[in-house]
């Protein structure tokens, strides 16, 4: 009985094993041996230099820009993000009229495209034509800031266009939460007499621990990767300023021929993030509550 | 100082622009073919010995010029090599869509490396992708008879395409680089252009009053500014050795005096509030597109300007280009002219001599009167304009570039020699004209830069005279 339930488990297992290694683990182990190497991306062989190109990295001022602005957004977007997707959340569980069209709304940006976003926000943030700069110079502001073409406002404009991305996934990650908290819990709350806020304080959301701590790996990831919105609305500039490790490893292979640099970029940015995911689960772990 | 240029009053006659043409000797026999109407010169069918039946592959860049002029020019192909043909493929980012390809060893005849995305250049060079062009130049021009290939292309035009002596690529459309301004404002307003960059600030100043930003460039492409305005000062400051010491990574290349008056110059546009508010937020097309609105008055860029921005250019606007003023009224006609577009052949190829017998049919001047004719720009090829009608634009720079004479500007070939030093300017540039670097930081910058590329022996380098 034992060995036959591996007899039939092996073959329902074997072809998603197979494509997995094919296509997934496969490329990411050649990815790992290039980062070894220097290699322009042409015909001819990479050729392994050991460490050099994490020595070089130290060194690089360019890869520290880029993994502070990474760092920047991992510390804003989980707060802002979540926490904008916890308050929709919960207000639009209070049964609020037009419950169904906020929610649609919110998610909405979800399913477009990262580079329509890209393009549709660069006109917003348009120095002439765009939505804020008009409304700042209506009420009377004679030069609003070049929201995209300046180095001190152009990572917030990014940050800005990311929480109203991703804000509506999260809230819809929440709302499923919330929808399986037994009800008998808040009326026992409503008996002892607790108002909302104290309702959503502590039942609320350490009932939400879960999806808390998935949402965390989430934006995690998201804040770590930021190529689309970036390559389509700044291409990592003015002068660097938004560049993240995504679009400096895109510069670096496609644009000055370091495949190999290139790839040791994305193996610290790989490691970088399987830490954090680890370490986001050992920190929030805690005893589920079973209802 | 050997000028890549065209002698002065030669260019008209080269570009045959005026209808004059150069007197073809039309002694020699050659066939007219019935397509295209191509007279192949006697002796100049095959002379690179394609072999018959040969399906060539050739895949484009397809931006601006779109790929029709190719398709044209595979047309004369076929109808040169009854039975060969030569496939066209219109792409953009080359890079992305060929470099999976060339790795695997099955890379295309022909491509037009051109636009954003499109392969470094220098890699290809050093890794020995790229065919030696040689025995292209040097065979018979298709329909120029008594002429090699070589001889029938402008005069410093394929400059760009040399590696070490050897040609590796030829550019197939010539542009003229520099400042533009619409002819109908400047005639309202009875504003005239200025002769010196002291004449330039003031006139700004006059721009400014009347309620026009005198100046935009394409913002978030900062190195507009590189081709447009530090490249022309500088040499007509400090001359052309600068330019060439900084491609030869001459240690403190940069920090020559020129460099930091040119800078200096460039940065008084900002100091002065003469760039248009949120320019820097704008990409190439939309700083362009103010510009036909006449939200500033001047705007540098290329040839291609008109082309790209055709679909919305108000009617009357009148766009015509200018050289760029220096220090000295006296050099105000030198300007930057070079050609552009470069195709290149692969050297593992399975028909680099398809590959480059369609270069021979692509600039030959049936195919070079097609493009200027319905493209509206021109190739570097001699007599290629004959009998066309040119636009406002085309005809101002290619009265710019007679009046300029001799002395047409040799551009520098670092930007696609070696990446980083371009990227360095590039972002050095931006801050330079927002205010956020001075002409000596800029400097230190890029000098830096290019001090690490002289030092990274990874790196190809290239040297020219």
């Amino acid at each position: 009985m034992r060995r036959n339930k591996y007899g039939i488990i092996l073959p329902f297992l074997a072809p998603a094993i197979i494509l997995y290694s094919l296509f997934v683990i496969y490329p990411y182990s050649q990815a790992m041996y290039v980062a070894f190497t220097k290699w322009k991306g042409l015909r001819k062989s990479p050729r392994f230099v050991g460490l050099d190109n994490f020595e070089k990295m130290l060194g690089d001022d360019k890869f520290w820009n880029a993994l502070s602005n990474n760092l920047i957004y991992l510390f804003v977007l989980p707060i802002v993000t979540l926490g904008f997707a916890l308050f929709m959340a919960f207000m639009i569980s209070q049964k609020v009229r037009f419950n169904n069209f906020y929610r649609v709304t919110y998610f909405f940006p979800q399913v477009m495209s990262v580079v329509a976003i890209g393009i549709l926000w660069s006109f917003v943030y348009h120095p002439t034509i765009g939505i804020f700069s008009s409304l700042l110079k209506a009420v009377g502001i004679k030069n609003p800031p070049v929201w995209l073409g300046d180095p001190d406002t152009a990572l917030w404009s990014i940050v800005a266009v990311t929480v109203w991305q991703s804000a509506g996934f999260f809230m819809v990650i929440f709302m499923a939460g919330m929808l399986s908290i037994p009800k008998s819990l808040y009326e026992a709350a409503a008996l002892d007499g607790a108002g909302r806020g104290s309702t959503f304080f502590r039942i609320t959301f350490p009932l939400l621990w879960e999806n808390t701590r998935s949402s965390l790996v989430f934006i995690t990831v998201i804040a770590m990767d930021m190529f689309g919105i970036t390559f389509t609305m700044t291409q990592g500039g003015p002068d660097r300023s938004t560049d993240v490790l995504a679009t400096l490893l895109y510069e670096h292979a496609f644009l000055h021929s370091r495949f190999g640099y290139a790839t040791s970029i994305a193996m610290v940015y790989f490691i970088i993030v399987i830490v954090l995911t680890l370490l986001i689960f050992r920190v929030t772990r805690r005893e589920t509550v079973e209802f | 100082m050997k000028k890549s240029g065209i002698s002065r009053r030669r260019f008209i006659e080269y570009t045959g622009a005026a209808g004059m043409g150069i007197g073809l000797s039309s002694v020699l026999p050659q066939t007219s073919l019935a397509k295209t109407g191509i007279k192949v010169a006697s002796g100049a069918a095959n002379p690179l010995g394609l072999a018959s039946n040969t399906q060539a592959e050739g895949v484009f860049f397809s931006g601006g010029f779109g790929h029709a002029y190719i398709e044209y020019a595979a047309e004369i192909f076929g109808e040169v090599h009854p039975g060969s043909s030569m496939s066209v493929e219109g792409i953009q980012r080359v890079g992305e869509r060929l470099r999976p390809r060339i790795i695997a060893g099955n890379p295309p005849d022909v491509i037009d490396n051109s636009g954003a995305g499109n392969l470094d250049t220098g890699a290809l060079v050093g890794e020995g992708e790229l065919m030696d062009l040689g025995p292209l130049m040097s065979a018979p021009a298709l329909d120029t008879p008594g002429k090699t290939f070589g001889e029938t292309l402008f005069p410093g035009s394929q400059n760009s395409g040399l590696f070490d002596g050897v040609q590796r690529y030829v550019n197939i459309a010539f542009t003229v680089f520099g400042v533009w301004h619409s002819k109908s404002l400047f005639d309202e307003k009875g504003w005239n252009y200025p002769t010196t960059w002291d004449g330039m600030l003031s006139l700004c100043d006059t721009i400014k009053t009347s309620g026009i930003a005198p100046w935009t460039y394409q913002g978030k492409y900062p190195q507009y500014m590189l081709f447009g305005l530090l490249e022309p000062i500088v040499s007509k400051i400090g001359g052309p050795q600068i330019w060439k010491d900084v491609d030869n990574l001459v240690p403190s290349a940069w920090e020559h005096p020129a460099m930091l008056q040119a800078l200096n110059m460039m940065k008084a546009l900002h100091d002065n509030g003469y760039i248009m508010e949120g320019t820097s937020g704008l990409t190439h097309t939309e700083s362009q597109a103010e510009w036909l609105q006449n939200k500033a008055a001047f705007i540098p860029c290329g040839t291609w300007l008109e082309n790209e921005m055709r679909s919305i250019t108000p009617g009357g606007f009148n766009m015509v280009i200018k050289p760029v003023p220096s220090d000295d009224a006296s050099r105000l006609s030198w300007i930057d002219a070079s050609s552009g577009e470069p195709f290149m052949v692969f050297s593992n190829g399975k028909n680099p001599v398809a590959g480059m017998e369609f270069l021979r049919c692509l600039l030959s001047k049936e195919s070079a009167k097609w493009f200027a004719q319905n493209v509206g720009s021109i190739m570097p090829v001699v007599g290629g304009a004959e009998g066309v009608d040119l636009s406002s634009a085309m005809t101002s720079a290619l009265a710019a570039v007679d009046n300029a004479g001799p002395n047409i500007l040799d551009r520098p070939s670092f930007p696609g020699w070696y990446s980083d030093i371009y990227s360095e300017v590039k972002d050095s540039m931006g801050a330079l004209l927002t205010g956020r670097a001075s002409a000596e930081e800029f400097i230190e910058r890029v000098q830096g830069a290019s001090d690490e590329v002289r030092e990274d022996e990874d790196i190809v380098k290239f040297k020219r005279t």
